[in-house]
């Protein structure tokens, strides 16, 4: 009798510890679980990574044109873009439709570099330097590259982060280290 | 409806009160009734009998222990991610001390003038290292060549930079300038020209260096 007491006591308390230890270590390992997934700086670094890609992307997007299948081209350049460049690309559409379809080009683009200038969260806004090679296909000629320095600024909308505004960087003599707005 | 709940709380609150401020009773009698030859204490402990008790504490112990592994696993993975990893933007010190230097030295290595080879050399010796030493050889060999004769005045000047990656001590950047190459012999012109290349910077003896210099050429 004492002795099945004495093994069940045993036994208890030997669970009892494993109980307190696992439960010890399930706290800490879930508080650095919480932590990291918490981290501002991850969240940061992730939306920063999401700014590029949806930067990228959309620059891809903007240089990619095909005079057979102007609508589908066109459609992908607008839903890239939001606010004043939206604005701009709905406004020369039908003049630049006619303009493709006269040239009939084809257009691809690669990126080759982008990086990500600046980033306000809170905002939504952000900055981006993409450096694109453009190829224009023209009918009964070959085709051309050329390569485009371009400084974008990006708005997170409730669809992704969109291009709001997308230009060449300048070459002059003035240095300026902001996207031009 | 709201007063009849308001009294209804208010009464319960009263009763916790009373309730807290009525002495205890003393303790109860025993609930299960020792039986001959048992001891109280095991029955003492309430209604969870010994088995289950040990059956609970071990599942917990179990469960527990499951959970930290995956919690743990978790944390790993999120603090693993390769957008973690780079630091670009994360770490603004860092991102404008890289930032800084890199135009600093394009400004200084991609500059020449047929008056004082020696700056540009001396640049390329503080900026430069690794395979960029060629890389910029190479880049500045016909403007070298020609330098003394045609008089030439080449400048360089970063007009933007973005960092695309830090990774500790290595790090990449994006760089678009304006050079202009101006040749001040009799009837010399000048040309300009908008540039846009990546360098891959290394940290060395405290101080960020070119080690590649990346034209995207195919």
């Amino acid at each position: 009798m004492a002795r099945t007491t004495f093994r069940h006591r045993t036994k208890l308390s030997l669970a009892s510890a494993a109980a307190a230890l696992a439960l010890g270590f399930a706290a800490w390992t879930g508080s650095s679980w919480y932590a990291a997934a918490h981290d501002d700086s991850a969240h940061f670094a992730r939306t920063r990574d999401e700014v590029l890609a949806a930067g990228e992307q959309a620059v891809l997007n903007m240089n990619t044109l095909d005079h057979r299948d102007l609508e589908r081209g066109l459609d992908a350049w607008e839903q890239s873009a939001t606010g004043d460049l939206l604005d701009e690309l709905r406004e020369g559409r039908v003049e630049f439709e006619k303009q493709v379809r006269t040239a009939r080009t084809v257009t691809t683009a690669d990126v080759l570099s982008g990086a990500v200038t600046e980033l306000d969260e809170r905002e939504g806004r952000a900055g981006v330097l993409i450096a694109v090679r453009i190829t224009v296909d023209p009918p009964k000629k070959k085709p051309s590259t050329k390569e485009s320095r371009l400084l974008g600024e990006l708005t997170r909308t409730g669809d992704g982060w969109k291009l709001s505004g997308l230009g060449q960087a300048p070459a002059g003599e003035t240095p300026t280290d902001t996207p031009s707005d | 409806m709201s007063t009849t709940r308001h009294m209804v709380n208010r009464q319960r609150r009263l009763a916790a009160v009373k309730a807290r401020e009525t002495p205890t009773p003393a303790p109860r009698a025993p609930r299960p009734r020792p039986k001959s030859g048992e001891k109280p204490a095991r029955t003492a402990r309430g209604a969870v009998p010994r088995p289950l008790l040990l059956a609970l504490l071990t599942l917990l112990a179990v469960l527990a222990a499951a959970f930290a592994v995956f919690a743990h696993s978790r944390a790993e993975a999120a603090r693993d991610l390769p957008a973690l990893r780079n630091t670009a933007l994360t770490d603004t010190a860092r991102t404008s001390e890289v930032k800084g230097t890199v135009g600093q030295a394009v400004d200084a290595v991609f500059s020449y003038d047929h008056a004082a080879p020696g700056r540009t050399e001396k640049a390329a010796d503080k900026y430069l290292t690794g395979k960029a030493v060629g890389q910029h050889r190479d880049m500045l060999a016909q403007v070298r060549s020609q330098g003394d004769r045609q008089k030439l005045v080449l400048s360089t000047t970063v007009t933007h930079s973005g960092v695309e990656v830090i990774d500790e001590d290595r790090a990449r950047v994006l760089v678009f300038a304006d050079q202009s190459n101006t040749s001040t012999a009799k009837g010399g012109s000048a040309t300009h020209a908008a540039a846009m290349f990546a360098v891959d910077v290394v940290h060395r003896g405290g101080a960020w260096r070119i080690a590649n210099i990346d034209t995207f050429s195919r």
